[in-house]
């Protein structure tokens, strides 16, 4: 399984790796440090999931969003964020994504994320 | 305003429940209980004398302080400062790794991971209170991108008088992590127009209340 980490912040992304590598096991993580960054990757790793920030500079989480779905709606996207604003929740959710998460990630939101990956594999 | 008034109440309240949130997410993110003190708000204008500003500024931490801050805008335009000690930052910063030792708590030689540890928790703790201004006015606030900043307390100080007119809402907070106590404070320097439009939302509320 592939998964790209998309964060401008180096502690989250790790914070992130670790977690999922934990529950999952088996997984081959990437790493972006901004959108730009993000989506060329995204485009040259094919990702089985993707796990967004969305302040980021250069191109933010939303505009990645919009770029990724547009490049690929079948697109499987976490949208992992400190912005607790409902609006904001709510536009992102009407892009599709799989989940918007709150930060910080921990245990027990892995646990979820891990749920939704293994029961989409094995559906 | 005045501490009786329910204006000044409403405007605690939304305070402390992102306050609260903010450290049930600090709580999660150190894997320790944290113990809150409630925080204190105090609302300073450029009008207020030199005496009054100073009164209010020497309580604030002393020393080199660790500055996380962000911007916010549209319907309220602003920013947002999260001060704490910075000789209380490695004590910190090792708890969100999960170090088992604490180094030098005098050790003030921050690394960019540390930096950048202090930024992602500022930007958490300060998205948590001002989005819960945003949720209960119900108005949608963009921020840009968080930074952070080792500051020697007079010159944080000066940055902030030195505005013709400003208005700064001064929120004392104290939390305790593992018999550590972290005094901090987070300041928000808000325009005067959105000083007055924040007030006039609480109001509202408060109009509300009573039907």
């Amino acid at each position: 399984m592939k998964i790209l980490i998309v964060d401008d912040s180096r502690f989250t992304q790790l914070t992130i790796a670790k977690l999922l590598k934990n529950q999952i096991g088996d997984v081959e993580i990437f790493f972006a440090n901004d959108g730009e960054e993000g989506f060329k990757k995204y485009k040259e790793f094919n990702p089985d999931y993707v796990f967004v920030d969305l302040l980021m500079p250069n191109v933010s989480g939303q505009q990645l969003i919009k770029l990724i779905k547009e490049y690929d709606k079948n697109s499987n996207i976490f949208v992992i964020s400190a912005d607790v604003q409902k609006n904001v929740r709510e536009e992102i959710e009407s892009y599709g994504v799989i989940q918007f998460i709150n930060k910080p990630f921990t245990d027990e939101k892995v646990k979820l994320v891990t749920k939704i990956i293994k029961g989409d594999t094995y559906a | 305003m005045h501490e009786k008034d329910l204006t000044y109440d409403i405007l605690k309240e939304i305070f402390n429940i992102g306050v609260g949130k903010a450290a049930n997410m600090l709580s999660e993110i150190v894997g320790k209980k944290i113990i809150l003190d409630i925080p204190n708000i105090t609302i300073l204008e450029s009008k207020e004398d030199d005496e009054e500003i100073y009164k209010h500024f020497s309580a604030l931490p002393q020393g080199a302080l660790m500055v996380s801050s962000m911007k916010f805008g549209e319907k309220i335009t602003g920013e947002a400062n999260l001060l704490f000690p910075a000789n209380k930052m490695r004590i910190f910063i090792n708890l969100c790794i999960g170090q088992p030792e604490y180094m030098n708590e005098e050790d003030l030689n921050f690394t960019d991971m540390d930096f950048d540890i202090i930024r992602e928790v500022g930007n958490i703790i300060l998205n948590s209170i001002i989005g819960e201004i945003g949720n209960t006015l119900d108005i949608s606030l963009k921020y840009t991108l968080p930074e952070v900043r080792l500051f020697n307390k007079s010159k944080f100080e000066i940055g902030l008088k030195d505005k013709e007119e400003f208005c700064i809402l001064l929120l004392y907070i104290s939390f305790i992590i593992d018999d550590v106590k972290i005094e901090g404070a987070v300041i928000i320097n808000l325009t005067i127009d959105s000083l007055n439009e924040l007030m006039k939302m609480t109001k509202d509320i408060e109009d509300d209340l009573y039907g």
